[in-house]
């Protein structure tokens, strides 16, 4: 909360902030990839003779879904490289993967001493730069993932377990990392970090908004959701959302600059159509228990996605208000990857 | 906790058919008394042949779906039905593959065992599922010891080949340096601050089978003296832990069955693979297959087999062993376990010092006595605090928090969430062992999940009676044993798990076997303790006499504000024990730095030593990791 000043009329005026500032600006670039990571593994375990394909899906003209790559169930994100949307970074459990012929072939980046990769991201201004999300920290590539270094200056030597991490995308070098003890933020390339929130537990996700890269929303295990409308250096809470359950993603929509929603395993999808002054619960039509562990938004449709842990991706093209089964049967989506235009 | 499935139900899936096997429904084996070389040899090798007999039968020619990687490995090792395995390899190679790690190791053996077996076009359909299938590398130290052998041996089988030749995009020599750096890495983990799940009933299988292949298959004499010297390093701990071949004492991963039926675990296996003091489990555990498959290419060294045989002597071992790495939530990334374990002809009593050790699947202390035949019986006493919590789960495991717990559950768990749970560790549980005297003391918060002490009572113990001054008194074998609740407690039937046709995930029904079953005894006082003495029958003219004996002893506790004890131990120990402090053996506090990684008659290492010393008589093996030396002696 660093910066603000505390009340109820200064979160107010945080709402009124984001309001305007997302009333005023266009979106960013037209989207052009909507990508997912999707474990379809519903009762599958090592040894079993049920066979699934899982990984990495891109959304195809008529609204499905078309496999990506390798098979492994354990995609938990995904990056590609601005200029060149066939060089594709996965983080999984092996570490980090990188294909640079879209898909086809693929190596793993990494030695033993990298695993678990929770998230990867691409700097778009110094597109060589990669970040990584690791159990024990960050690692940093600066060569397209041919190699890695930690770069971990700032953070705690017990307290860095890094779930996210977010570039962001107008300033080069300057990087967001939600981790179990807060928020993190570096601005020469995770030469050194400083915490900009203290959290008690886990940073579930970081996002910037696409109309104002100045705008983040975060969300966290304990902590409830939070809003960051200076790039992320302060950070005020969302009013009404709940915190005794863990959020586990937030995402904006591409499509409309004052509409946010966030998934939670216990409450399910929560929606805001006025920049996160307000929330409502958005269940309707959902399997119960709801079980959601991620929410997306079709960056051309502005359809909503939310997954029901292995029952099925559900669709609403009225932001929640009905939802309807969809695809990926017994599925659980990981992440939502929505990419830009590419040079190439 | 990337969904890997319970090793028993993954030995049932490999295995199929379960049909008689010799030993395993056979007597008893009674260990030779001729234990000159090519005695003990020769019986080895028996066992192992047994075991690839028994796998190769259960293939039928007409019946493919009969033949999988358990009876091919059979096949090959016994030199049997070369078209006919080659034949069904590659309709196995045709299906989509699944397994990982577990996928991994039995194709490394079965590439080394073909080599000059299988068709060309056996192995090249191998090969190229190298290229095509895109194992996991896992999240515990068992599934990288199956992932990096299996990779490593590979990688040496076919070492020019090219990176795109490879599911890891890297080079043949890439592949090994990785693999090559990471096993050394874990060789020196464990042989400087303690192994990782340590004493497995059954993940043994997952490192003495990869260390059996390094030492088999391993071109650099690097890697094949490291494979060598880590599975004897593995069978010298199971050798000094095992009662005539049951693994007791504290577990970093057991299961439900195995911490009570104490000889039904994988350990069996390789006891009596090893020294033929107890019978294999069914289907030899499932993965003692893949052991046996290359097992006439180790030799086990006569100081183990004597370590393993001879109970004539009492003996007090004292290890060091580690958790499993801890991602979050937690100022320490590998805790120490001091472990220790007490020896006798009759019984043993091991134990660790309780907190929140490993996530799932932990036995911190009991007692277990002999038994003359171990198959069915229940021969263990202990306490625990059943304790369930999603945040302990995530300082282990990367995944989100809601569903850890019905997840571990599907895997074959079921367990962790329940409170009549028998297996894991609490943080509120403190554990003091001298010799066979172990005094349990737990502080639970309010709003724990969940509030209860559970006591484990044997439908195989006898005599139980409960005493008017508060000890419980019972005998198991030719063991007497004096439990001692320090709060109010009921009576419970231990209900078991029956698993259910499934094909999705694990599941199961409770059954309650009523009056003839097991028991809990139940205490839902927070703050709590258990006391628990054994002694040997020969000891006391009589059970009656035991009591006594137990009942003049000095004993003073109390529970509040934490729990304290005091008293004198049947051998004269006057033990002050306090939660959350050292505990005091008469009148010193016992200093856990000072822990070695091995310190006991058989055993000896300094911690950050790398260097094993096995002795028993005249005999002695050092193993030293820091000069890759096998060094054998005998005193004159």
């Amino acid at each position: 909360m660093n910066g603000f000043p505390s009340g109820l009329a200064a979160g107010l005026r945080l709402l009124a902030l984001l309001a305007l500032s997302a009333a005023s600006r266009p979106l960013a670039a037209a989207p052009a990839g909507f990508y997912l990571c999707a474990a379809l593994n519903k009762g599958y375990v090592t040894g079993s003779k049920i066979t699934t394909v899982s990984g990495l899906f891109k959304r195809d003209g008529a609204g499905g879904w078309q496999h990506i790559g390798y098979n492994d169930l354990s995609i938990t994100a995904a990056a590609f490289d601005p200029r060149d949307h066939s060089v594709i970074y996965t983080a999984a459990v092996n570490g980090c993967w990188r294909s640079l012929d879209g898909g086809q072939t693929w190596r793993q980046t990494n030695g033993w001493d990298i695993t678990e990769g929770r998230d990867v991201a691409v700097d778009p201004r110094s597109p060589d730069h990669v970040y990584l999300a690791l159990p024990d920290g960050v690692a940093v590539s600066p060569d397209r993932a041919q190699t890695w270094v930690r770069r971990e200056n700032g953070l705690p030597d017990r307290g860095k377990y890094t779930q996210t991490i977010k570039v962001d995308r107008a300033h080069a070098g300057r990087v967001l990392a939600g981790c179990e003890s807060g928020i993190y933020l570096t601005e020469n390339g995770a030469k050194s970090w400083r915490r900009v929130l203290p959290t008690a537990a886990t940073v579930d996700d970081l996002q910037q908004a696409w109309n104002d890269p100045r705008q983040w929303a975060a969300v966290t295990q304990s902590d409830g959701a939070w809003a960051s409308i200076d790039g992320g250096v302060t950070w005020r809470r969302f009013p009404g959302v709940p915190a005794d359950h863990a959020l586990y993603n937030i995402t904006f929509d591409p499509t409309h600059p004052r509409r946010l929603a966030i998934a939670s395993w216990h409450y399910g999808v929560f929606t805001s159509e006025d920049s996160g002054a307000t929330w409502t619960a958005r269940n309707a039509g959902l399997p119960e228990p709801h079980r959601v562990a991620r929410v997306g938004v079709d960056p051309d449709t502005g359809r909503l996605y939310a997954s029901v842990v292995n029952e099925s991706l559900y669709t609403s093209d009225d932001f929640g208000r009905t939802w309807r089964r969809g695809a990926l049967e017994g599925s659980v989506v990981n992440n939502f990857i929505t990419v830009p235009v590419a040079v190439k | 906790m990337k969904k890997f499935i319970s090793l028993l139900t993954l030995a049932a899936l490999l295995v199929g058919p379960v049909f008689a096997q010799p030993a395993y429904s056979g007597p008893m084996p009674v260990p030779p008394a001729d234990t000159r070389s090519d005695t003990l040899r020769r019986a080895y090798l028996d066992r192992v042949r047994e075991v690839l007999v028994w796998y190769a039968a259960t293939a039928k020619p007409d019946k493919p779906e009969t033949i999988g990687t358990g009876q091919i490995v059979a096949k090959l090792a016994l030199h049997q039905d070369a078209a006919l395995v080659s034949q069904r390899i590659i309709e196995l190679m045709k299906q989509p593959q699944t397994g990982d790690m577990f996928w991994m190791f039995p194709w490394a053996a079965i590439s080394f065992l073909g080599r000059d077996q299988l068709s060309p076009a056996a192995k090249a359909a191998i090969r190229d599922a190298w290229r095509t299938y895109f194992p996991m590398r896992g999240d515990t130290e068992n599934h990288w010891a199956m992932y990096y052998s299996s990779l490593y041996l590979m990688a040496e089988l076919y070492p020019d080949d090219p990176a795109d030749s490879w599911f890891t995009g890297k080079s043949s020599a890439e592949n090994r340096a990785e693999a090559k750096g990471y096993l050394i890495h874990w060789m020196d983990l464990a042989t400087t601050i303690g192994q990782g799940e340590f004493n497995p009933t059954h993940y043994i299988g997952e490192y003495a089978i990869p260390m059996l292949y390094l030492a088999t298959w391993a071109k650099d004499p690097e890697m094949r003296i490291r494979g060598h010297m880590m599975l004897d390093w593995l069978m010298a701990e199971l050798a000094d832990n095992t009662l005539n071949g049951v693994l007791r004492g504290a577990n970093a991963r057991t299961t439900e069955e195995s911490v009570l039926e104490r000889w039904n675990g994988l350990s069996s296996f390789f006891s009596w693979t090893m020294f033929g003091n107890t019978p294999p489990p069914a289907a030899y555990g499932g993965f003692g297959i893949f052991f046996a498959g290359a097992a006439e290419n180790y030799r086990l060294p006569e100081v183990i087999y004597q370590v393993a045989v001879d109970r004539s002597q009492d003996y007090i071992q004292r290890d060091l062993k580690r958790t499993r790495r801890r991602w979050r939530y937690s100022d320490q990334f590998m805790p120490p376990i001091y472990k220790t374990s007490y020896m006798r002809r009759d019984y043993a009593v091991g134990s660790y010092q309780g907190g929140q050790s490993d996530p799932i699947q932990t036995h911190v202390w009991d007692v277990t006595w002999a038994v003359p035949d171990p198959r069915g019986v229940h021969n263990t006493l202990f306490s625990m605090h059943p304790y369930a919590s999603t945040e302990v789960l995530q300082m282990y495991f990367t995944e989100q928090p809601d569903g850890l717990i019905d997840s571990l559950a599907g895997q074959g768990k079921p367990s962790f969430g329940v409170p009549d749970k028998i297996l894991g560790a609490s943080p509120y549980e403190r554990v003091f062992q001298d010799r066979d005297t172990v005094v349990a003391l737990y502080d639970i918060p309010a709003g724990t999940s969940y509030p209860r002490i559970n006591g484990f009572f044997s439908k195989d113990l006898t005599h139980v009676t409960e005493d008017k001054s508060g000890w419980i008194f019972a005998q198991g074998g030719h063991t007497y044993l004096a439990y001692r609740p320090l709060a109010p407690f009921h009576w419970e039937h231990l209900l078991g798990y029956r698993q259910l046709p499934s094909a999705h995930g694990y599941k199961w029904e409770r059954i309650d076997k009523g009056e003839q079953g097991d028991k809990l005894l139940v205490s839902e006082q927070l703050r709590n303790g258990t006391i628990v003495q054994a002694a040997s029958a020969d000891e006391f003219k009589s059970f009656e006499a035991f009591q006594a004996a137990i009942n003049a002893l000095p004993l003073e506790f109390r529970l509040e504000p934490v729990p304290v004890v005091r008293l004198t131990t049947l051998r004269g120990q006057r033990v002050a024990f306090t939660y959350g402090q050292a505990p005091v053996v008469n009148g010193v506090p016992l200093d856990y730095t000072k822990w070695k990684l091995f310190e006991g008659p058989y055993l000896n290492a300094e911690k950050g030593s790398r260097r094993l010393t096995i002795t028993h008589g005249r005999l002695k093996r050092v193993l030293d990791f820091n000069t890759l030396t096998i060094t054998d002696s005998v005193t004159p």
